[in-house]
């Protein structure tokens, strides 16, 4: 049988929309599968993979809802086939159904969250409140890793490493964007991953695996019930050992002028775009500012920012959501007397202006 | 006029007050009327008779797998004599980056009188991009036997490539309020 | 004519306040809203009727009427509309929503409210895609129907033939029900079918289902003569138009027969 096409050769620099960058990307990655629901802000994301998926034999289905394209995802997985969906608001909060199976299975779930405003249908642009659902959603003890994004560079970039983490690591594994990245257009560079020397973890079966069950394996015998509580909590604390033991190598944070600073910035996304603006161009003009950006919202970049932290610094969080971050950073610095202010906007972009005014009364104390 | 109706985000709307400031009619829905949940795609009244008007008339058809047909929206305009449908293209994206891939993209769209090349990649955008667009362009026109009506190029690029550009069309000079929609 | 205040021919129980409405130029809700407005100005349930409508461009109908209305979660309209003729049975409750809030995300609630006989009446507006998302494929879309998620035409191998959701409904149906497929191409006879679903909850007897072939243009990126060659020529040999179950003492009774 012929080789299929690759879906990206060699390295280009072309100009597109954030969800056109994803389906190329989990392409480029060796995912063969897309399933999904239209909701706005990512349903471009299923309309290039629809256009992509002839001329590289890729796998598509349009389900009934989110509930399914979250189970037939699971179920392209356990096949054996890089799998995965796209969704945002209400249907992120569906999503939590199958992505509960997948962190109590270990099963390499991938999902690209573009955030619009909620809760419930909210409206269909930008937000970033999605944080709290995305980190921590469905039943258990929230064992996910979580990306986010602020650049298209950053979307394709993770968007293939998000296979590869999922593929490895075994835990759900996320791409957390928003309608402003999905929608806006710029450049980006394109590239086929084996000639930057990113090994593409492989996918394998979890059934249907050569031989008779029984007789020449093993049968795989997979569930996510127990019947009682300490079998559960055996279960469970196996699952949390292992992300405990994978989370420094997943962890990923970038930092700037926090050496010295009176106030560190913290922001993720695009409101993190705004904030590093903000934060060189008052550096420039003498003020000791400095930004923290969490890259993993789970993990959470903890001792990162509790070295930050320790040092006295003020912490002001930016977001454009009532305090989602905020709670991530002040659990990981809980312990510590650390000052974390908040400015939050939930749904609307957070003006550079804003940004540095708040961060200038900080630094003089108020 | 924004016809996009697939991915309706805004192309027009938010500097609708700009360039009406400027002598434009912009029919598209304002903001507040958006949404209200979803995307706003519903088109407003004055979209079916745009032709109605006085004046040349633009239509910003977007993309979709319904290319030039979604022209049907507006009255009158596939028989209308003074129609041009031009089909922009930007060679930076990956969909029509090769010659093979713009002449089946034009061919897909159903009535194209002509091309315009439109490379670019935002901010990062060379002359000499504009110039292999003009190439690669310009060979998918000779192919689909269209002309090419135009090279476009941003105001600050355009003293480097002049009246016409490496394969003979004439450069049409952009000037950019589109950093002042959202993006 | 001395005196006379000409008023747009529009039903008492819509709200003149938010017209002329949101939708497309061409678009079929507007008609199907209107045999509904109708349907409750000859019926005078304008004070007992609770209008529930979906995500997509049935949302837009949340301020049509002047009857009190909520909006829900996108295929969740059936769900609340049981739960709130349950609590207060005085009411004459409407559940209204397009091809993905009944035949797609919301088909385990239609499918459970039908066969718990719910009294409630559902209308479902197919016009064969997802409008207000920018046109994907529905699980009503004709076979070879392009769409965002069709580029190349729906494919029945890969995805199946359209739903056929009243007939569906009147199989797991017991006989109180009351199912019919009307057409915005014929107006008076959908609003016939519309007044009987009504009338079937009025009576208390059961399940009310009417399907209303409706246009899409501005997604089908039809022209007028073709939008409606598709609704009547192309839509028609998937979807049959008529009353599919009727309970015998509704056909016996005054409701109007209309084939307008």
């Amino acid at each position: 049988m012929p080789a299929k096409p690759k879906p990206v050769e060699g390295e280009k620099k072309v100009f597109m929309t954030g969800n056109e960058v994803v389906a190329w990307a989990a392409a480029a990655a060796g995912a063969e599968c897309m399933y999904g629901y239209p909701i706005t802000p990512q349903n471009e994301i299923m309309h290039y993979w629809t256009r992509l998926a002839p001329k590289f034999g890729l796998i598509f289905l349009q389900t009934e809802d989110e509930l399914a394209a979250g189970f037939t995802m699971l179920g392209g997985v356990l096949a054996g086939r890089k799998s995965f969906t796209a969704t945002a608001g209400p249907g992120n909060t569906l999503m939590q159904e199958p992505l509960s199976m997948a962190e109590m299975m270990r099963l390499p779930a991938v999902v690209v969250i573009q955030q619009r405003g909620g809760p419930s249908t909210g409206q269909v642009v930008y937000s970033q409140q999605e944080v709290t659902l995305t980190s921590l959603g469905g039943n258990g003890e929230g064992l996910r890793v979580v990306y986010s994004t602020s650049s298209h560079q950053d979307l394709y970039d993770y968007t293939i490493k998000a296979f590869n983490t999922a593929w490895r690591y075994r835990f759900p594994t996320f791409v957390l964007g928003d309608g402003y990245q999905g929608k806006m257009r710029e450049p980006v560079v394109m590239y086929d991953p084996e000639l930057r020397g990113v090994e593409l973890v492989p996918a394998e079966p979890y059934v249907g695996r050569p031989g008779t069950p029984g007789v020449d394996r093993p049968p795989a015998h997979l569930r996510n019930a127990y019947s009682i509580e300490e079998e559960l909590y055996e279960a469970v604390m196996e699952l949390v050992r292992e992300y405990e033991k994978v989370a420094p190598e997943i962890v990923e944070h970038e930092a700037f002028g926090v050496d010295g600073a009176r106030v560190v910035a913290v922001a993720h996304g695009v409101v993190f775009r705004a904030v590093k603006g903000v934060v060189r161009e008052l550096r420039q003009q003498g003020v000791p500012v400095g930004y923290f950006r969490p890259i993993t919202l789970r993990p959470f970049p903890a001792d990162a920012l509790r070295r930050v932290a320790a040092t006295g610094v003020r912490l002001l969080v930016v977001e454009s959501a009532y305090g989602q971050l905020a709670r991530l950073v002040k659990e990981a610095l809980s312990g510590l007397p650390a000052e974390v202010h908040g400015l939050y906007k939930p749904g609307v972009l957070v003006g550079q202006g804003e940004i540095a005014t708040r961060i200038k009364t900080l630094v003089q104390g108020g | 006029m924004d016809l996009d109706v697939v991915e309706p985000f805004f192309t027009l709307r938010p500097i609708k007050r700009e360039l009406e400031a400027r002598g434009l009619q912009v029919v598209a829905r304002e903001r507040h009327t958006l949404g209200l949940g979803e995307t706003g795609v519903p088109l407003p009244a004055e979209a079916k008779w745009a032709l109605r008007r006085e004046g040349d008339v633009i239509l910003d058809v977007g993309y979709g797998a319904y290319g030039a047909q979604t022209l049907n929206l507006v009255e009158g305009a596939d028989r209308h004599p003074d129609l041009q449908v031009l089909a922009v293209i930007n060679v930076a994206r990956p969909m029509t980056a090769t010659v093979e891939d713009v002449v089946a993209h034009v061919r897909e769209l159903g009535r194209v009188d002509g091309l315009i090349n439109n490379t670019h990649l935002g901010e990062e955008t060379t002359v000499e991009l504009v110039q292999e667009g003009a190439r690669l362009v310009t060979a998918a026109a000779r192919l689909l036997g269209l002309p090419v009506v135009a090279t476009s190029v941003v105001k600050e690029l355009a003293p480097l490539l002049g009246g016409r550009d490496v394969m003979g069309n004439p450069v049409r000079v952009l000037e950019r309020f589109m950093p002042r929609a959202f993006w | 004519m001395k005196g006379v205040q000409i008023q747009p021919a529009m039903p008492r129980s819509w709200r003149p306040e938010t017209k002329p409405h949101k939708f497309c130029p061409g678009c079929g809700h507007g008609i199907v809203l209107k045999a509904l407005g109708e349907a409750i100005d000859e019926l005078e349930i304008q004070d007992r009727v609770v209008f529930g409508c979906d995500i997509g461009c049935s949302l837009l109908a949340w301020d049509f009427f002047n009857v009190d209305t909520v909006q829900t979660h996108h295929g969740r309209t059936t769900p609340v509309m049981v739960g709130m003729k349950r609590a207060n049975p005085e009411l004459i409750v409407v559940a209204y929503m397009g091809d993905g809030g009944g035949y797609a995300i919301g088909t385990q609630h239609l499918v459970n409210a039908a066969t718990r006989n719910d009294r409630i009446t559902v209308i479902l507006v197919n016009n064969t895609q997802y409008g207000m998302t920018g046109g994907q494929m529905a699980p009503t879309t004709l076979p070879g129907q392009k769409t965002e998620t069709t580029p190349f035409g729906r494919d029945p191998e890969l995805t199946g033939y359209p739903i056929q959701g009243p007939e569906m409904v009147a199989s797991i149906t017991r006989d109180g029900a009351y199912v019919a497929r009307g057409t915005v191409a014929k107006p008076r006879q959908l609003k016939g079918f519309i007044k009987r679903a009504l009338q079937n909850q009025m009576a208390g007897r059961g399940f009310s289902f009417v399907e209303a072939l409706s246009t899409c243009p501005t997604n089908w990126r039809t022209n007028a003569e073709d939008t409606w060659k598709f609704i009547e020529k192309e839509m028609t040999k998937y979807f049959k138009v008529g009353e599919v179950k009727v309970p015998p003492e509704l056909a016996r009774g005054k409701g109007e027969r209309e084939d307008g």
